[in-house]
């Protein structure tokens, strides 16, 4: 038998070894990108556009199709999201028989494959709605893709909301809508960030849906029907499709990175002042 | 709530200007191969250089989407990296380029090369263990392409072989893909593009190209149609295409772009002609 000392002493062992195992990975990731794509960023890459399918040039047009993708994508899920999170936290109970069909269907949604969504975005935001292919299509895609996890972690965000606030509030008369508006929503500002920090991440990390909706075209976008290739597209061609192409794949996964980890940046600092003080 | 509405007011403003801002220049779409799309993304560039108020667009996502889109009029022009089937008569095929496929091995394998018959026999899972083809005494690792690549058409077409027959141990898709899984693999045998191949072993990645048939797998051997398995690369419509097509083709066929199709490491249709 194990004395209870000693088990203590294992799981300890166990626990410190998952932990440096989560942190390991992304530091050798992030290895592997330094040593392949470091040689290539230059400011010049960051502008310039791709020469020689991507083996030569920047990606300066593909940063602009991503930002206006996800521009797209989140002026879509935010407003919807919210509204819809604050239905099912304040108009819905959570046992009642709509909410628990709501759920469902948010839950279905959220586990679909995004290749289901990119053939749906295909065909109707593409082909019936007559967007074709364009960085439109695409961010509305991306929207119906990311809504339902947004909404998922803003109603949680929503209903852990102190209930204190809500007597509060009702003790001192305040209206429903100015209890949303004035205590509710900016008391849960960080979990609507995070909210949308995951819906970033889902959004910028997607390949399949975006070559079928917003496309494979390198220019500068002029408009938000012009097709544009998102970054994570060009990622996924250099390196499956264009040999030689490993280390602009590698510099570009640099740059995706750092992007994420800008907005992740913002949307903290965005929501804190928010909070009230 | 003010800046939510600014938002979705500015994004209903883009959208209404974006529909303004569709001049009247002519627009040429491709959709195919994702094999051709990065060539003809770049003849693309160089013909709108050449005519500014032209603008084409490439897509990809397979060569059987271009043979769909093209049919349906969904673009102009498709592009698809074999040659057309008899079920696709009704649509006219123009080549831009070849392409060979040969069969890779990691360097350190000590194979030199492979009969037609050991091919077989090691997809079909009759030969397990590269020691009976005079290696090392450990089991073969077999890449395949996935369904309904030309690749893996053009390979089985060449082998005499059905998909169904064959006993892959690892699927793959594009051609990078199949390249590192056999340079990261000192047991598998894939197969793959040659110029592609080539490239990447010049550049030190750690394979070998075996040849097909006795015949040495380069370029050259490709360009001089010698090579037993090519494809071509081709750019399809259908019977009343618009004139920008037809001129975009011609241009895709002429010598002006030959360099960008070496580029690609592609052989150029008019090279042995």
């Amino acid at each position: 038998m194990l004395s209870a000392h000693r088990l203590e002493l294992v799981m300890k062992g166990v626990l410190w070894l998952t932990a440096s195992v989560v942190l390991i990975i992304p530091v050798m990731m992030a290895y592997d990108l330094m040593i392949n794509g470091f040689s290539t960023l230059s400011l010049e890459f960051l502008v310039s556009e791709p020469r020689n399918s991507g083996r030569a040039g920047g990606i300066g047009p593909l940063i602009i199709s991503t930002g206006l993708i996800l521009f797209v994508c989140l002026s879509v899920v935010i407003p919807l999201g919210i509204t819809c999170a604050l239905y099912l936290s304040e108009s819905v109970e959570e046992s009642s028989a709509s909410g628990k069909r709501i759920s469902l269907v948010l839950d279905i949604l959220s586990g679909v494959p995004s290749i289901i969504f990119g053939l749906f975005g295909y065909v109707f935001f593409a082909q019936v709605l007559g967007f074709g292919f364009s960085i439109l299509s695409g961010g509305l895609t991306l929207a119906c893709m990311a809504l339902p996890l947004f909404v998922r972690l803003t109603e949680q965000s929503l209903r852990h909301s102190p209930s204190s606030y809500r007597q509060a509030a009702e003790a001192l008369n305040l209206t429903h809508v100015g209890f949303i508006f004035k205590i509710l929503l900016p008391s849960s500002a960080t979990g609507i960030a995070a909210a949308t920090i995951v819906a970033t991440g889902r959004a910028l990390a997607e390949t399949a849906v975006l070559i079928f909706t917003a496309g494979y075209v390198t220019r500068q976008p002029e408009s938000l029907l012009d097709s544009g290739r998102a970054l994570s597209v060009h990622i996924y061609d250099l390196a499956m499709n264009v040999a030689g192409g490993t280390k602009p794949a590698a510099a570009t996964a640099i740059i995706l990175v750092m992007f994420l980890i800008l907005i992740n940046g913002l949307a903290r600092y965005l929501s804190k002042r928010w909070l009230p003080r | 709530m003010k800046r939510i509405c600014t938002v979705i007011a500015s994004l209903m403003i883009a959208i209404s200007l974006a529909g303004c801002s569709q001049s009247s220049s002519e627009k040429l779409v491709l959709t195919g191969s994702s094999t051709v799309a990065p060539l003809v993304a770049e003849i693309a560039k160089r013909f709108e250089a050449l005519n500014p108020d032209v603008r084409i667009d490439v897509q990809t996502g397979g060569s059987s989407r271009g043979v769909n889109d093209a049919r349906k009029g969904l673009a102009d022009v498709g592009m698809v990296s074999r040659g057309l089937k008899v079920s696709e008569a009704d649509l006219r095929t123009n080549t831009i380029a070849w392409d060979g496929i040969t069969l890779i091995l990691h360097k350190d394998n000590p194979v030199q090369s492979l009969s037609k018959n050991h091919i077989v026999d090691v997809y079909t899972g009759k030969i397990k263990n590269w020691k009976d083809l005079g290696g090392v005494d450990s089991p073969i690792v077999v890449v395949n392409k996935a369904e309904g690549r030309s690749t893996l058409e053009l390979f089985l077409k060449h082998f005499g072989l059905k998909n169904s027959e064959v006993n892959a141990d690892i699927i793959i898709g594009d051609n990078q893909q199949g390249l590192k899984t056999v340079e990261g693999n000192p047991l598998a045998i894939g197969y793959v593009s040659i110029g592609a191949a080539a490239y990447e072993a010049e550049n030190g990645a750690s394979i070998k190209l075996l040849p097909v048939d006795g015949v040495q797998a380069t370029l050259k051997n490709v360009e001089l149609g010698v090579f037993p398995i090519a494809r071509p690369l081709n750019l399809v419509t259908t019977e009343n295409s618009t004139p920008l097509a037809k001129r975009f083709i011609e241009y895709a066929q002429s010598q002006d772009v030959g360099d960008l199709v070496q580029e690609q490491f592609f052989i150029a249709a008019n090279a042995n002609k």
